[in-house]
C-alpha cells in the first residue's frame, strides 16, 4: 500500500546520532484535523486534534465537502500551534508522517499534500500511514512494548477490524465489518432516537444507566463461526422495532442498553474467539468505540475469565488523533520504511 | 530581481511557472486529471532545480485559487500556503476568472467579460478591462445563471472558459513575457493567443459535446454572444505569474492577506438537506 522508499538527497542521518529522532504526524481522514509532534517512540511533544463536530451539527453527519474544507482552513495554524507548543522549529524535524488512508478522499488529499510539501522542502523522509493501522499503536504510546503476537479490535467510526500482528510491520486482517461498521451503526441508531451526531458517548451513558430489561436485539452473524461482522441488519431491527411501537412511548434506555448489549456481545465475542484461534496472549480494543465505559467493562469482565491480557488506550486517544500515527511511524522511520514523494490517498483499505 | 513560483491546480491541468532573476526560468503543464496529487511536489523539484534554484531562494509564491475544481483548487493551496509557511514568504492567491482575463490583448479597449462554467446551467462571471498594463476586475466574481450573465455580456467581448470540452487544448501554453513595473523592459509584451476560435467552431464543437447537450441554457448562451470574439482558454500558471507579480512588486513586503479558495458555492449547504432526514 506505499510506494517503495526513493532515492533522496541528503537525508540527515537522525538514526546514527544518539538524538531520539523527532517526528511530525499529520491525520486529515475523516472530520477531525490533527497533528502530533512526537520524540522517539513515545514522548508525545503535541499533540492536537481540532474537532469538526460543530461545523456538521446541521446535517447530522459528515459532509465530506465541507470537511476538506475545513482542513485546509485548520492544518497551518494547527501545525504552528503545535511547534509553539513543542518548542521547536521546522528544521529540527527529522521526519514527516502522514495517514494516506482509508478516510474522505477529499480530506486525505488536503493531509497528504501538506505532508509530500513539507518532506520535500525540509529535504526529511515521508512516511505514509494507515491510519487503521495506527489506531492499535495508541497501545503502544500508552502500555510500552507488548508482547507479540497480538489480536488487535480496531472498532472505528467507518471500520470495525481484527488483526493478527505477529511483529511490528507483520499484520493481517482477519476480520472485518462487512457492511456497516459497529461505530457507524451505534450512530445511526442514536440517530433514531434523536440524539446528535456522533452519538456514541450518549449510547454509552444510557448503557450503563440502564439494564435492558425484557428487551433483546439479533446478534449478526455471531454463531457462523467467522470472524467478520456485520451491524447493518442489528440497525434495521432498531428501526422496526421503532415502527412496531407505532407511537407508543419507548423505554429508550432499557431498549438503547439491550441494543449496546448486542453491539457488544459481538464484539467481544469474536475478539476473544479470534484470539483463541491465533493463540495470542493479549488483546487490544483501540478506536473511537473503544471509548465506551460500558464496553470496556464487558471487555475486562470475559478477558479475565478467558485468561487474556487486554490493553486498552485512554478514551482521547481511542477518537481520531495523531498521537498513534507518530507512534507507529517512529517505529517505520526506526525502521527505514519511509515513502516516496509520489505517495498516493487512498479512501478505501485495500481488498 | 525577483525569485518566483506560481502555481495552478485549479483546472485538470497541473500547471507551474518559475521566475528566476525576474526572468521566466521554467514551465510545466501537463493535463494531470486526479494524478495532480501524486506528481505536483515531484514536478516542482523538477521544476526548481531545472531553474537553478533551491526553494529557500523563493521571494514570493503565487496560487491559482479558483473558482474550478474544488479539490485540484486545494491541492495547489495546500502546496503554496505550507511553503510560504516554512520559507517564511509571502503567498498571493489569484483569482481564475483574472488569470484567464490575462490571456487577452493588452490593447483591448473597453470592458471585456470572463465565463468560467460551472455546474447545473450557471456560470461564474466577471467584467474587466486593461489599465496601466495590468488586468483589472470591474467587479467582483459573481455566480449567474447563463441567461442573467449573456444579457449582461451582450455584444462585449468575452473568454469562455470550460464550457462543454471545448477542445483542443495546447500541449504548453506559448512562453510570455512576464511584465512588471519594475522590471519589464521597455515597450509591452502581448500575450500570444491559446488558442484563438471564431465563435462558429466553438458553436460547432460544443455542438457535439454530450456536456453541452443536455445544459440547454449554456449552448443558448454560446449562441446568444453574436459578435464577441470567443476564446476557450485555461488558467496558467505563467499567466498566474504575470497578474500576480506587478501585485507583489507594487509593495514586495506585503501585507498580503493570505489567499484562501474561491468556491462561492458553499451558500448551497445551508439550502442543502440530507435524503436522511425525509426518514423518521
Amino acid at each position: 500500500m506505499s510506494a517503495p522508499p526513493s532515492a533522496r538527497a541528503a537525508v540527515p542521518s537522525a538514526r546514527a546520532s544518539a538524538r531520539p529522532a523527532i517526528g511530525l504526524a499529520i491525520d486529515t481522514t475523516f472530520d477531525d484535523t490533527s497533528v502530533a509532534l512526537i520524540r522517539g517512540r513515545r514522548e508525545v511533544l503535541a499533540d492536537l486534534t481540532l474537532s469538526q463536530v460543530a461545523a456538521h451539527a446541521e446535517f447530522g453527519g459528515i459532509v465530506p465537502e465541507r470537511a476538506s474544507r475545513k482542513h485546509l482552513e485548520a492544518i497551518h495554524p494547527l501545525l504552528d500551534h503545535a511547534l509553539a507548543q513543542a518548542r521547536i522549529g521546522w528544521r529540527e524535524l527529522d521526519y514527516v508522517a502522514v495517514s494516506n488512508l482509508p478516510g474522505l478522499l477529499g480530506s486525505i488529499l488536503v493531509g497528504t499534500t501538506v505532508a509530500k510539501t513539507l518532506a520535500w522542502v525540509l529535504r526529511r523522509p515521508l512516511i505514509g500511514v494507515n491510519h487503521i493501522e495506527a489506531h492499535p499503536y495508541a497501545n503502544f504510546l500508552v502500555h510500552g512494548e507488548l508482547p507479540f503476537p497480538l489480536l488487535h479490535l480496531v472498532a472505528a467510526g467507518g471500520h470495525t477490524l481484527l488483526i493478527h500482528q505477529r511483529a511490528h510491520f507483520e499484520g493481517e486482517i482477519v476480520g472485518r465489518s462487512v457492511d456497516d461498521a459497529a461505530g457507524e451503526c451505534v450512530d445511526k441508531v442514536a440517530k433514531m432516537f434523536g440524539y446528535p451526531f456522533p452519538g456514541g458517548p450518549e449510547v454509552d451513558r444510557l448503557a450503563l444507566a440502564h439494564a435492558p430489561g425484557p428487551y433483546s436485539f439479533p446478534r449478526p452473524m455471531l454463531h457462523d463461526g467467522s470472524l467478520d461482522f456485520s451491524f447493518s441488519g442489528l440497525k434495521t431491527a432498531l428501526l422496526y422495532f421503532l415502527k412496531q411501537q407505532a407511537g407508543r412511548p419507548v423505554a429508550e434506555g432499557p431498549v438503547i442498553a439491550a441494543f449496546f448489549e448486542a453491539v457488544m456481545d459481538v464484539l467481544v465475542t469474536k475478539t476473544l474467539r479470534a484470539a483463541r484461534r491465533f493463540r495470542t496472549a493479549a488483546v487490544t480494543v483501540s478506536g473511537g468505540l473503544a471509548a465506551s465505559r460500558k464496553l470496556r467493562e464487558r471487555f475486562e469482565e470475559r478477558a479475565r475469565e478467558a485468561g487474556i491480557a487486554l490493553y486498552y488506550p485512554p478514551a482521547r486517544l481511542c477518537t481520531d488523533n495523531a498521537a498513534m500515527v507518530a507512534c507507529l511511524a517512529a517505529y517505520r522511520y526506526e525502521a527505514g520504511r519511509c515513502d516516496g514523494l509520489d505517495l498516493e490517498a487512498y479512501a478505501n483499505l485495500p481488498p | 530581481m525577483t525569485h518566483a513560483l506560481a502555481i495552478d491546480t485549479t483546472s485538470d491541468y497541473l500547471s507551474l511557472a518559475v521566475l528566476r532573476a525576474g526572468e521566466p526560468a521554467g514551465s510545466h503543464y501537463a493535463l494531470c486529471g486526479t494524478a495532480i496529487a501524486r506528481t505536483i511536489v515531484q514536478q516542482i523539484g523538477a521544476l526548481l532545480d531545472g531553474a537553478g534554484l533551491a526553494p529557500e531562494a523563493l521571494d514570493v509564491l503565487f496560487v491559482g485559487c479558483g473558482p474550478g475544481s474544488f479539490t485540484g483548487t486545494r491541492i495547489g493551496m495546500s502546496v503554496a500556503l505550507t511553503l510560504g509557511r516554512v520559507l517564511g514568504r509571502p503567498v498571493l492567491g489569484v483569482d481564475a476568472l483574472s488569470i484567464i482575463a490575462a490571456q487577452t490583448d493588452p490593447g483591448l479597449g473597453g470592458t471585456f467579460h470572463v465565463l468560467l462554467n460551472c455546474v447545473r446551467d450557471e456560470v461564474y462571471h466577471a467584467p474587466f478591462r486593461w489599465r496601466g498594463g495590468e488586468v483589472e476586475a470591474l467587479a467582483p466574481i459573481r455566480l449567474t445563471t447563463a441567461a442573467r450573465a449573456a444579457a449582461e455580456i451582450g455584444r462585449a467581448p468575452c473568454l469562455v472558459h470550460r464550457f462543454g470540452s471545448v477542445q483542443p487544448e495546447p500541449a504548453a501554453p506559448p512562453e510570455i513575457a512576464v511584465q512588471s513595473a519594475s522590471e519589464a523592459p521597455t515597450g509591452t509584451a502581448v500575450p500570444p493567443e491559446i488558442a484563438v476560435q471564431s465563435r462558429t467552431a466553438v458553436q460547432s464543437r460544443t455542438a457535439v459535446q454530450p456536456e453541452t447537450a443536455w445544459r440547454p441554457g449554456l449552448a443558448a448562451l454560446l449562441a446568444g454572444l453574436t459578435s464577441a470574439p470567443l476564446r476557450h482558454a485555461q488558467p496558467d500558471a505563467l499567466r498566474l505569474l504575470a497578474v500576480g507579480l506587478p501585485r507583489y512588486l507594487a509593495r514586495p513586503g506585503g501585507p498580503f492577506e493570505p489567499p484562501a479558495p474561491v468556491y462561492l458555492k458553499s451558500e448551497a449547504f445551508r439550502t442543502w438537506r440530507p435524503q436522511s432526514e425525509a426518514q423518521p
